[in-house]
């Protein structure tokens, strides 16, 4: 597991500190890399609350924390074999309670994945769900993500992905060009209510995004992939390329979050009660379809070439209205 | 009287306690405790407080400590009790704190299995940002503290989650805490926005929509209502609380929603080879092929009118009239807005 170096903060640090109590008493001997692990923190994490730890307790009746009232370790096991030993524990031995908003955030997390192949079987999520409930100190806050729609691909890019096959399907990308593509499929990402396959593609031979629901026709081939260990997969689905188009807009000041993908920097100028934005495209089909989904709220200021796409695919849809209506 | 001797009080401070190692002890202390400790007591022997404590003084920072602890200790979902004592009701410096053990402790019911740890572990990863990846992960480290080994994490997915709007945050604390909210909404086919009063019920997201579902107090009925059109800030109305609503609100909501989406029908017509026709088509519980005509169920007019006019030419709506004309005057407002003359003078 990889070590996780970030500043805890003191709420989490107390959650940390009331979590590992009852797991060291559990294990009797454990090694300070082996809790490390389990908890996905870092040696030296375990190692200062396992020191606080040892110094804390209760005040007692004469409240000066005297020794018999106060957590106790096995001192020279932790300080020459790096290993964890409770001997003695006061006030604590089991883990706390779920608060309601953290069995709601999982609970909402959980429904969420409801639309992966793995977790067709709906039962086992929905005992999962009750233990979550069960383990709150309070009813879980009415959060709740309906059941995303289950793509079928997912079931089939899932196979190629644990199979370590390749998969072959056709696509049709953002420019509407159609083609068959043969890819090393890599590993799925989504965000929000879309799917994307993330995969070597062989006629381009690169790492490629694909839009699950852009693809159709899907086969898993019985061609192992190819190891790409060696290869720079990014983390994140969008990334900005040399040939980006730069467009400046003016956008409603609530509809701003939506266009936060695209911000090509966090500079905004407020004219007439708007805000004036650059936004950074790979090209312009992207663009018109982005904006003309955000009817009004999204205008095109420059340059002139992109805004009259825009004008002219929206002229285009109404046309289709125009002429249904002379029929 | 209500002097602080100065000299003493430097001193006293110059212990550094770190505030993990303050509310640790807090917590030690009111679970080993039965019959509840009083806040003198807790300032003048827990470690963090008493190192501060001044017997001669009013304490009135310390106090405040406390308070602002306590609260912080019950987000954690540590249920921190506060007890009135029988002789002297109403008496804030005869009240008695204390943890009850059997509260605070995870029930015995409640564990894992390896495969299931794993899960819970991806669904953590799904939340970006925001107090839902630190809920997750608090909740997380609470779980590792029974001991369970996880099964492998499962591999190939990275799925994740954002939420956009602003107001979701002020919403799910509200929620969380049930407290009246305000905001200015602006409802579709209104121009203004117009302010409600509403007390929060449920949070939920349907067909990638974030809704709030809750009584309109003004209106005096319940309401739904989507984040996206909420305008500007949430503010909570200040010492309003409300009854808390029926348990698995949320998911009723859900169920009307998609109820709701299942009476809307709409036949759109689809360009061969297109965008609208493969990613629509995908949705689709009808098509004909031939014609190019494809039948999908909707939940919001305005909601889907946006979606479908981002398809430009791609696809035209037969049927249902309204949603038909959703689409065209919202292509009209693109168009027009778009049109070739000095940006500054477009309206």
């Amino acid at each position: 597991m990889t070590q996780r170096r970030a500043a805890l903060r003191a709420p989490d640090k107390l959650v940390f500190l009331l979590s590992l109590v009852p797991y060291l008493i559990e294990q009797q001997v454990v090694t300070v890399a082996e809790a490390a692990a389990h908890f996905g923190s870092t040696d030296e994490q375990i190692r200062d609350a396992v020191r606080l730890i040892a110094m804390s307790g209760l005040p007692g009746d004469t409240g000066t924390y005297q020794s018999n009232d106060l957590f106790d370790i096995d001192w020279d096991a932790f300080e020459e074999h790096d290993e964890i030993v409770i001997v003695h524990h006061v006030a604590i031995d089991e883990a706390p309670r779920l608060a309601a908003r953290e069995a709601a955030a999982l609970i909402a997390g959980l429904q969420y994945l409801a639309a992966l192949p793995e977790n067709a079987d709906s039962s086992a999520l929905a005992s999962l769900t009750a233990k979550l409930r069960a383990g709150a100190s309070a009813t879980p806050s009415g959060l709740a993500i309906a059941e995303p729609v289950a793509d079928s691909s997912l079931a089939l890019i899932r196979e190629a992905i644990t199979g370590g096959r390749q998969l072959e399907f056709d696509y049709l990308n953002a420019r509407g060009e159609a083609g068959r593509r043969r890819t090393d499929p890599l590993r799925m990402l989504s965000q929000d209510a879309d799917w994307y396959l993330q995969a070597y593609c062989h006629t381009r031979e690169d790492v490629r995004n694909f839009r699950v629901d852009r693809m159709s026709e899907l086969e898993v081939l019985d061609f192992p992939v190819g190891d790409h260990a060696d290869l720079d997969v990014p983390e994140t689905l969008f990334q900005g390329s040399s040939s980006d188009l730069d467009v400046v807009v003016d956008v409603a000041a609530e509809a701003l979050p939506l266009l936060a993908d695209y911000l090509a920097d966090s500079s905004t100028q407020e004219v007439d009660g708007r805000l004036r934005v650059t936004l950074r495209l790979a090209h312009v089909h992207g663009l018109k379809r982005l904006v003309s989904g955000l009817p009004g709220l999204v205008t095109v200021v420059a340059p002139a070439d992109a805004r009259q796409v825009v004008a002219e695919w929206a002229a285009a849809g109404l046309q289709g209205y125009d002429e249904a209506s002379v029929r | 009287m209500g002097k602080i001797a100065p000299v003493t009080g430097a001193e006293r401070r110059d212990v550094k306690i770190p505030v993990e190692d303050r509310l640790f002890s807090l917590v030690l202390a009111l679970l080993a405790t039965e019959t509840g400790l009083l806040k003198a007591e807790i300032l003048s022997t827990v470690r963090g407080y008493a190192e501060k404590y001044d017997p001669h003084g009013s304490n009135a920072n310390l106090e405040r400590q406390f308070e602002r602890d306590k609260d912080e200790v019950r987000e954690l979902g540590i249920p921190l009790e506060t007890v009135e004592s029988p002789d002297r009701p109403g008496d804030n410096q005869a009240l008695r704190y204390r943890i009850p053990k059997g509260q605070y402790d995870l029930p015995d019911e409640v564990r894992f299995t390896p495969d299931e740890l794993a899960l819970l572990a991806l669904a953590g990863e799904v939340w970006r940002g925001a107090s839902l990846s630190e809920d997750s992960r608090r909740a997380l480290t609470k779980i590792r503290g029974l001991g369970i080994e996880p099964r492998e994490p499962v591999i190939g997915y990275a799925p994740r989650l954002r939420v956009r709007e602003a107001a979701f945050e002020p919403l799910r604390t509200a929620l969380d805490r049930r407290q009246r909210v305000r905001f200015a909404y602006l409802k579709p086919g209104e121009t203004a926005p117009r302010e409600r009063r509403v007390d929060p019920y449920a949070v939920v997201l349907h067909e990638g929509r974030w809704h709030l579902h809750g009584r309109d107090v003004d209106a005096d009925g319940l309401r739904t209502f989507l984040l996206s059109r909420i305008v500007g800030k949430v503010d909570v109305v200040p010492g309003a609380t409300f009854a808390p609503p029926a348990e698995g609100i949320q998911d009723r909501i859900l169920a009307e929603l998609d109820e709701l989406r299942l009476s809307n029908v709409a036949d759109l017509a689809v360009t061969a080879g297109s965008d609208a026709e493969v990613r629509l088509g995908k949705r689709a519980v009808l098509g004909d092929e031939d014609a190019g005509v494809i039948r999908l169920h909707y939940t919001d007019v305005a909601v889907f009118a946006d979606e479908l006019a981002a398809y430009g030419p791609e696809v035209r709506v037969l049927t249902p009239p309204d949603l038909r004309d959703a689409v065209r005057d919202r292509l009209r407002l693109v168009a027009e807005t778009h049109a070739a003359r000095d940006p500054r003078g477009a309206r």
